[in-house]
């Protein structure tokens, strides 16, 4: 299956290993789910100003710019909970960049938190996210969804009522 | 949540900018775009591309009827959720003889158990039904042995005529007696609530496989036919006698709607507006009504109800788990 590792995969992995299997498959979460709504309202009216959308391969980065003559990219969030999952998200987007030959720093957005968090791929990094391309990539090759299994997350998972119902 | 929008009056629907709204003598009416999931059009309504436009861009599906009540069609915006694997599984379960009817039997399980359980409910309440129970359990049994999708259409059918001799029993009232079954007219009043009903519950199932990855061109019961929809037509199998048959209940049972409620003409018999209108608020009442969802853990709607079941059927064509049809316990 020709499914390329994305943001929203990496940003999955460290939570579930089921969603990454599911998003991968287009089976993606209900639209009605008041946090998925919520988090594209955000994402449309916040850093307006500054706001510059960047599409390349097959990455969608929320918001570019220059700062102090460093190239910045950031990525737009709800809530700092999930602050890992978004952190490796931003790092695979840094990675995906370096290999095209930019370097870049990064920085996570909460707006509703007026909170930013600085980020950056140092050595450490790199492998982590290496290492999370490979696992992502053996998850969405399986021929079966991992099986579910209730967790915290799921409380407020998009996913929820597909997995219980 | 996001709801229907009715219109029954004429006018003309309208975009300007990001905003839709209804217009017409007697003024403007805007239409929520980020609360509204589907617009049900009764009255003689003219709209434009642009509006077509912005309801696509909107996810809004628009569904029409005609005069006398009777579907005519939907206006199904390009598809937002598309998964080629979901498609491919869907048309597998389709063209494999035996995976094809195995869900077909669970709907019609579903459909029957329903339908035992609306009578069930009535015998409790003192209607003497014991007869026709014995008879749609007898034919209910049948089921799983079936080996064709004839035969088991031909099942169904007797049941529901079992079934429908019921409601004179439950009504008891000689201004809407069943007779036999009509269609495309309705040849009398309680024929017409059951069509009025059920073109109902089509549309909302429809509805709803819109916001799921299936195709509502692929069904198992009723044959797949790709210039229609057919799986919203199984799925509703399960939900006609809960929702709709209750509803008609009710609205008789209270007199919401009465014999002059009617109005023949040459094609057969109209529900008037004002009755269209008690009926769909009946109706939206019963949709909102919850229960206690075992595995969830939380209320769900009856609207919900059919979202999760197909939630349901997509884990049985992934091989997950076993689809099994809802049916009501209370």
């Amino acid at each position: 299956m020709g499914i390329e590792v994305n943001g929203s995969l990496m940003q999955s992995y460290t939570i579930c290993e089921r969603q990454v299997w599911l998003m991968a498959h287009q089976i993606i979460p209900d639209q009605d789910h008041p946090y998925i709504e919520i988090g594209r309202i955000i994402d449309n009216t916040s850093y307006d100003r500054e706001r510059k959308k960047l599409n390349f391969d097959n990455v969608v980065i929320d918001l570019v710019k220059n700062d102090k003559d460093n190239f910045l990219i950031g990525e737009v969030k709800k809530s700092s909970k999930a602050e890992k999952s978004a952190r490796m998200q931003l790092l695979f987007y840094l990675y995906k960049l370096k290999q095209s030959g930019i370097l870049a720093k990064g920085q996570l957005l909460f707006p509703e938190e007026r909170k930013k968090v600085n980020v950056s791929l140092t050595d450490d990094a790199e492998s982590e996210i290496i290492k999370a391309i490979d696992e992502i990539t053996n998850i969405i090759h399986k021929e079966k969804a991992p099986v579910f299994i209730k967790i915290p997350y799921c409380k407020n998972c998009g996913y929820r009522e597909f997995c219980l119902s | 949540m996001k709801k229907p929008i009715y219109i029954f009056s004429d006018g003309e629907l309208k975009r300007k900018d990001n905003t839709l709204f209804f217009d017409n003598e007697k003024g403007r009416k805007y239409i929520p775009v980020e609360n509204t999931s589907e617009i049900m059009l009764f009255g003689e309504v003219i709209i434009n591309k642009r509006f077509l436009e912005f309801v696509s861009h909107s996810e809004i599906i628009l569904h029409f009827f005609n005069h006398y009540g009777y579907y005519i069609g939907t206006y199904y915006p390009r598809e937002h959720l598309n998964s080629g694997y979901m498609i491919l599984k869907q048309a597998e379960y389709y063209n494999d003889k035996d995976k094809r009817l195995y869900i077909a039997k669970k709907f019609i399980e579903g459909a029957y158990k329903n339908m035992r359980h609306v009578l069930k409910y009535y015998q409790n309440r003192g209607k003497n039904l014991e007869d026709i129970i014995c008879c749609i359990e007898e034919l209910g049994e049948t089921i799983n042995s079936v080996i064709s999708i004839n035969e088991l259409m031909a099942i169904e059918g007797n049941i529901r005529g079992a079934y429908y001799k019921a409601f004179d029993k439950i009504l008891g009232n000689p201004d809407f007696k069943f007779g036999i079954r009509s269609k495309r007219p309705p040849k009398n009043s309680l024929n017409v609530l059951i069509s009025f009903g059920n073109s109902l519950m089509y549309t909302l199932i429809l509805s709803e496989i819109y916001k799921t990855h299936l195709d509502p061109r692929i069904g198992y019961l009723h044959s797949t036919n790709f210039r229609r929809f057919s799986l919203n037509l199984d799925v509703s199998e399960i939900f006609k006698p809960i929702i709709i048959d209750r509803v008609i209940f009710s609205v008789i049972s209270k007199n919401i709607i009465k014999k002059d409620d009617f109005d023949g003409s040459a094609e057969g018999l109209i529900l008037k507006e004002k009755a269209k209108k008690a009926f769909i608020e009946e109706y939206e009442n019963k949709l909102m009504t919850t229960i206690n969802h075992r595995s969830i853990g939380s209320n769900v709607s009856y609207c919900r109800l059919i979202r999760l079941e197909l939630y349901k059927l997509e884990k049985h064509l992934m091989g997950e788990q076993e689809y099994t049809p809802f049916v009501a316990q209370w």
